[in-house]
């Protein structure tokens, strides 16, 4: 299967036409609710938002206007990519969402190791003791560094797991 | 007046931390600058977090000079692998690489490393000069004229940024609605907070620009099938013995500072379009015997001494008027204000020894560029052998724990994920990143000054060509759309005219 520039065109209107809403929703909603939806310049905090997403309706139409009668159809076709190319990025993303939903959980030390290690193995290193000893030595060596120099206090999880240095 | 602005910065300056974190700077800014794929704004994006814990001439100090040691990295694996390791070095390669395969790795890189630092010294005489005289001048500037400023910024960068008109300008606007998340100044309402307290004070910058730019590169260098590649480099060991090679160009390196500095003064121009313009030009000025193309001296010289000259350009606008030049320089921009400064002529009336710190920096990081860069290349020869695989959990890590350490947020970790899938999304439908940067940045510029001036304004909008100084602006900007719109018009039917014919 494969994913073209008409399609990423699509999802990005979709995306913009969803921010375009909310900004639009929360107008309707929350700011008349607070009563800074209208009026003059210094108490009308919606007419600013307001003016930047019409902005952006317009600059979008303009966009799809480009897109659909004035790009070449080399253009439209460009950006060609198999779902195959986006296997490792989308396990990369999911892996990442993972770590970092876990990590106030379990903490860093628990999760940052597996981290390094999965990535390392997503991108095609195979050589597990050298990846898991690299794994180790870059989780402890950043965990020292921000810790010790930059007095950041790490999550520690439920396991309060925090090395003390 | 000169002596006295710079004398002001000396204590700020001289102390061990500065020093050092400045020296630390530069040697990070090479490392990110050789490596493909990273390059000064990601140096500085990555290591933002680790800097707003500093002392703030230390901390700017640090962000500074990975500012300019990544302007310069990126020509040591343009001329040792033929893969520039930033846009800014793709002209390096021009002469660069011919140079290495005709067995001068070493004084490529060492006369690329010289030139860059001069360069960036020039650049920084201008700032030194120039600034102050910006300042003095945008003092009297009222909320009309910041208001169009900060227009004419985000419009010049979303033009120039590359691709469509509509996109930069669609990104840029992005930013301006980022924002207005949070409390609103004037009204004390809240704006697309959602009830949660997390949102009252907007999204983090910091989250908000790793996930764009940081996390998005990562998902995309993960498809290449070079991971596991360790490059084949060849050592190369630069000396002393570069800067006299250097300074036999001393016209084409005045000649290409200069134009560095011009095009950095400007919003939007940039590093690239300034070193692509330098090269143009020494070429076309050089004698035939030279050999541009094939290994001149003067090719490395135009382009490295443009490149980091248009850094010392680019931080006139970004320090006298708060109007930041590129990407990287909005990003030192929102340092300056996370750390409690704002820039503008303000800061140069009421903290002169920031100023003079700031100044004082700048200068060292491109001493140092020139002494580290030197000595220190061959081990950042042994670095560009490290497999992408290797690189790609680092910076991970670095984005997550950095991120992370600002408020010590889980929610920032989201914002910053949330914002990595949007930069994938951005980078694949070619709508540039850096507009949003600087619509972030001067969002709240653009809306307070906007909103102050329709309160003064007896008449409305009008007050915005009332003014003589406002209307320069309006007319500049209504200039920039236009010229905007013109330039996209020919690329789309030059584009169209070459696939015809093509076809």
């Amino acid at each position: 299967m494969v994913i073209n520039a008409k399609f990423l065109n699509w999802l990005v209107t979709a995306f913009f036409a969803v921010i375009i809403a909310i900004v639009f929703q929360q107008i309707a909603t929350s700011m008349t609710e607070q009563g800074i939806a209208s009026g003059g310049p210094y108490n009308n905090g919606a007419a600013y938002p307001r003016s930047i997403s019409i902005a952006i309706m317009i600059l979008v139409a303009g966009q799809i206007f480009v897109d659909q009668f004035i790009a070449s159809n080399a253009q439209k076709e460009s950006n060609l990519h198999t779902i195959r190319d986006l296997r490792r990025p989308a396990m990369l993303l999911i892996i990442f969402a993972v770590y970092l939903g876990l990590l106030k959980f379990l903490g860093y030390h628990l999760t940052t190791t597996p981290l390094i290690f999965i990535i390392m193995l997503i991108c095609g290193a195979r050589s597990i003791i050298k990846l898991l000893f690299v794994a180790i030595l870059v989780a402890f060596s950043f965990a020292f560094i921000f810790e010790e120099f930059l007095s950041v206090v790490l999550p520690g999880g439920i396991f309060s797991f925090n090395i003390p240095w | 007046m000169l002596l006295e602005s710079l004398t002001a910065g000396f204590d700020l300056f001289f102390t061990p931390l500065a020093i050092g974190l400045t020296f630390i700077g530069i040697l990070i800014g090479l490392l990110v600058g050789a490596l493909p794929g990273l390059g000064p704004l990601m140096g500085i994006i990555l290591l933002l977090p680790v800097a707003i814990s500093l002392p703030p001439i230390a901390a700017m100090g640090f962000l500074i000079a990975i500012f300019v040691g990544g302007s310069c990295g990126g020509s040591i694996s343009a001329i040792l692998l033929r893969i520039p390791g930033t846009p800014l070095a793709a002209a390096t390669l021009f002469d660069g690489y011919p140079m290495a395969q005709n067995g001068r790795a070493s004084d490529a890189i060492g006369i690329a490393i010289t030139s860059s630092a001069i360069g960036g010294l020039i650049g920084g005489i201008v700032l030194i000069i120039g600034s102050p005289i910006l300042a003095r001048f945008a003092s009297g500037f009222a909320p009309p004229e910041y208001a169009m400023l900060a227009i004419t910024g985000l419009f010049a960068i979303a033009i120039i940024s590359g691709g469509s008109l509509f996109k930069g300008l669609t990104s840029g606007c992005l930013g301006l609605l980022l924002a207005t998340i949070g409390t609103d100044e004037f009204s004390t309402g809240y704006r697309f907070t959602f009830d949660s307290y997390h949102m009252l004070n907007g999204f983090h910058i910091v989250a908000v620009v790793v996930g764009l730019f940081a996390v998005s590169e990562m998902a995309l260098q993960i498809m290449g099938r070079d991971l596991l590649k360790i490059p084949d480099v060849k050592v190369a060991r630069p000396g002393f013995r570069s800067i006299f090679l250097t300074l036999r160009h001393w016209k084409n390196l005045l000649r290409s500072s200069s134009i560095g500095v011009f095009f950095g003064a400007l919003p939007g121009a940039g590093g690239v379009i300034s070193s692509f313009t330098s090269y143009a030009i020494a070429k076309a000025w050089s004698k035939p015997e030279e050999k541009y193309g094939e290994g001149a001296e003067g090719g490395v010289v135009s382009v490295e001494s443009a490149n980091n000259a248009t850094v010392g350009g680019t931080l006139v606008p970004t320090l006298a008027l708060g109007i930041p030049g590129d990407a990287s320089s909005a990003m030192l921009l929102g340092a300056l204000l996370i750390l409690g400064f704002i820039p503008g002529p303000i800061l140069f009336e009421q903290q002169p020894e920031i100023v003079s710190g700031l100044f004082m920096v700048y200068m060292a990081s491109n001493v140092f560029l020139l002494i580290a860069g030197l000595l220190v290349t061959p081990l950042f020869v042994y670095v560009l052998r490290i497999p992408k695989f290797y690189l790609i959990p680092i910076v991970l890590l670095l984005c997550s724990i950095g991120t992370f350490a600002l408020q010590a947020s889980v929610f920032d970790l989201m914002v910053m994920l949330g914002f990595g899938l949007v930069g994938i999304l951005f980078r694949a439908t070619n709508y540039p990143l850096s507009p949003i940067v600087i619509g972030l940045i001067l969002g709240p510029v653009l809306e307070n000054n906007l909103r102050r001036a329709l309160l003064i304004s007896q008449d409305g909008y009008w007050i915005f060509v009332e003014r003589p100084v406002s209307a320069v602006l309006v007319t500049i900007n209504i200039a920039l759309v236009i010229g905007g719109i013109w330039y996209a018009l020919q690329k789309m039917h030059i584009k169209r005219t070459g696939n015809d014919s093509g076809a």
